[in-house]
């Protein structure tokens, strides 16, 4: 029999992918023989514009880069920022920024988790997290005003203070949390269905992962245990204690269980934070000259572990009241392009979905 | 690591884990070899790009990190905003390819050995590279989107403070020459 | 890795959900609670609004046209403009409201607003002291 490979694009319209973004396969059969990433269905140019604003302006911007997880684009500017300006933020504003952005991480692995098990096919899951991403999210709106575009890590500190009684209905939601996991530890980690699709596809391994510039749970998930809130600590991240889960196997399931403890250790991180938050002190340092605001004529490079992996900031001020040019890498770009096409190839098609959440593919950031 | 470095470059510290120093172009790819095989910075994890054109060259920024991804550094090159390209690393770097892909679109700078310079991000785009400074954002906006109409009664603040004081001196003047 | 009978019998606990009341809210009969300090659409006090197009000039996305009172409301203003707001453009980032001197411009928590023509979303800032 004479068999035809064909082309079919995955995406930009198509519930498995995930986000604006489509991968061209070849298939024989069922069996992928190449794969093509394509994006530019999102590009808006947020580089070019923030090069036109000033710098509480584009300020702004920022959180749009990522939808599941804007904080550590906020925190990566107002950090490039401070450092260009040499403002010191109080120990109390690093608390909140760690707080909030283990909140957001919580946040986005409860997100992923809908999406890779409604990529198996197990809605039911995705129906709870969303759920108990909601309630994340309220807490967000009572602190910052807004639910997904929070705005609120502004170069010098944070916006606004902490409402009455927060830390304590923090702390009653990570209660509430803890009991689901190990709700979904029955329902999805430990899934028969879902180890069946998920143990051994997808598989990245061996010592070339980390010379290609991966990062998150695909280093994590085949053993290298590497987070820049450790390896390279900013805030206050080298004074919080919490550990780096790792996994050995490589594949969709060991980067689900490094989720899986990652959200423990996010919990375990928040707890901290509510003990040792110092009840007083300054949360917003002022800029000089706000509106008329200027950085020096140089550069900085920052980087933040986002919940898929290292987001990457290059900032360079030029003397004036604009940004000459901030570059953001996040963790997508490589794993979108130079680790998923080779991936793909000798998986079967019902896998791309699996792999792609996995992976924790994003085009916004891709193009931003 | 860092003495290999301290030793044979003009080191720049930039803060404790980051540090920089300056290339040419033709040293690019030598200057790459012996970093990474002397030192433990062997990952590509940026490549930036900053147009100075009132300098009339582009700064390219190679970001460069460890295998413990706890330090980093950047290999800086200037290149003429003219005669603009650059020996790929797509052979030493295999994430490099796309980043090249995506700088030859945004400013237009050739990489001499990538094969995958065709469109990333942007379709059938003719018009100059967008992200090169002389690209005019807003006149592109202007010639391609509208306003909402409705939005013509939009006054000018200081015109307005202006008017305002003259038409109180006036009825100030009148009262006084009745 | 050994595929263990619990393993396939543990996910239907989640059945147990049918017995609970639901979670969800019906809405529009029940709302949710709305949040005070939520970055919801501009309030405006007349009353103290200076005129002076801080908020104008600090809006990125130039969503803020100053256009003429009818009826002086603060002798201090010297222009008698006051902001209105397109809609279409805001993304209630709030930075107007930081930059407003008497602080007269705010956000309340009232969020919706639906209309078939999307040129009506021209928003004058009601009028409320804050
Ligand atoms: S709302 Fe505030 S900033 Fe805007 S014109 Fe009135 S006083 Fe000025
Ligand atoms: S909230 Fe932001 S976008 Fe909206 S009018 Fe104010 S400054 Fe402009």
């Amino acid at each position: 029999m004479e068999r035809k490979v064909i082309t079919i694009y995955h995406g930009p319209q198509h519930p498995g992918i995930t986000g604006n973004m489509s991968v061209e396969l070849d298939l024989m059969g069922e069996t992928i023989t190449r794969a093509r990433t394509h994006v530019g269905y999102l590009h808006r140019g947020f580089e070019k514009l923030i090069e036109r604003r000033t710098i509480i302006q584009a300020f702004t911007i920022v959180c749009r880069i990522c939808v599941p997880e804007p904080d550590p684009n906020e925190a990566n500017f107002a950090l490039a920022v401070e450092r260009l300006a040499g403002i010191e933020v109080s120990e109390r504003a690093s608390y909140i920024r760690v707080m909030v952005l283990e909140m957001a991480r919580l946040g986005a692995q409860l997100l992923w988790m809908a999406g890779q098990s409604g990529s198996v096919g197990l809605g039911t899951v995705g129906q709870w997290s969303i759920y108990d991403r909601d309630l994340i999210l309220d807490l967000f709106e009572q602190l910052t005003g807004g639910r997904v575009y929070h705005m609120y890590i502004y170069p010098g500190g944070v916006r606004r203070e902490l409402p009455d009684g927060f830390l304590e209905r923090l702390s009653a939601l990570l209660d509430y949390l803890q009991k689901r996991l190990d709700a979904y530890d029955r329902l999805f980690f430990d899934n028969a269905s879902f180890q069946k699709r998920a143990i051994g596809v997808g598989v990245v391994r061996g010592e070339e992962v980390l010379r290609r510039g991966f990062s998150g749970q695909v280093l994590r998930g085949c053993g290298f245990a590497r987070d820049l809130r450790r390896d390279n600590p900013y805030l206050l991240y080298d004074q919080l204690e919490f550990d780096i889960p790792t996994q050995s196997a490589g594949d969709v399931y060991a980067r689900a269980l490094v989720r899986r403890a990652e959200m423990r250790e996010s919990i375990r991180i928040l707890r901290q934070v509510i003990a040792q938050m110092p009840e007083e002190g300054a949360i917003m340092q002022k800029l000089p000259k706000h509106r008329k605001f200027t950085l020096p004529k140089e550069d900085t490079y920052v980087a933040v572990e986002s919940a898929r992996g290292e987001f990457g900031y290059y900032m360079a001020g030029d003397g004036s009241e604009m940004i000459r040019r901030m570059q953001v890498k996040g963790p997508s770009l490589i794993h979108a392009f130079s680790l998923l096409e080779p991936l793909l190839v000798g998986e079967e098609l019902s896998n791309v979905a699996l792999i792609m959440n996995s992976l924790g593919i994003c085009p916004p950031e891709i193009e931003r | 690591m860092m003495s290999y470095l301290e030793e044979h470059y003009e080191l720049i510290h930039k803060t404790p884990r980051l540090f920089a120093l300056h290339v040419t172009r033709e040293q690019l790819l030598d200057t790459l070899h012996q970093i990474t095989t002397h030192t433990s910075f062997d990952t590509l994890s940026q490549l930036t790009c900053t147009d100075w054109i009132e300098e009339e060259r582009f700064e390219l920024g190679y970001m460069l990190t460890n295998a413990l991804r706890s330090h980093n550094l950047m290999l800086k090159c200037s290149i003429a905003r003219d005669k603009v390209t650059m020996p790929s690393l797509a052979l030493l770097f295999a994430q490099a390819e796309v980043m090249e892909r995506e700088l030859h679109e945004m400013f237009g700078i050739g990489f001499e050995g990538n094969e995958t310079l065709y469109d990333f991000a942007l379709e059938g785009w003719c018009d100059i590279p967008p992200m090169r400074r002389e690209f005019d954002t807003l006149a592109y906006v202007n010639a391609h989107y509208d306003f909402r109409e409705g939005r013509e009664d939009n006054l000018d603040v200081k015109e307005e403070i202006k008017k305002r004081k003259a038409a109180a001196k006036s009825a100030k003047e009148t009262p006084s020459g009745a | 890795m050994k595929f263990e009978l619990k393993n396939s019998l543990a996910p239907l606990s989640a059945l147990s959900k049918i017995f609970e009341h639901p979670q969800t809210l019906c809405y529009p009969e029940v709302k949710s609670e709305t949040v005070s300090g939520y970055r919801g659409f501009h309030i405006n006090d007349l009353s103290t609004c200076i005129g002076c197009a801080n908020c104008q000039d600090v809006c990125m996305n130039e969503a803020i046209d100053m256009i003429a009172i009818d009826k002086d409301k603060n002798p201090k203003n010297n222009s008698g403009c006051i902001p209105r707001i397109d809609y279409g453009r805001c993304c209630w980032c709030s930075l107007c409201t930081d930059v407003c001197p008497p602080d007269s411009l705010k956000l309340e928590s009232e969020c919706i607003w639906a209309d078939d023509d999307a040129n009506r979303f021209l928003y004058q800032p009601k009028d409320k002291p804050c």
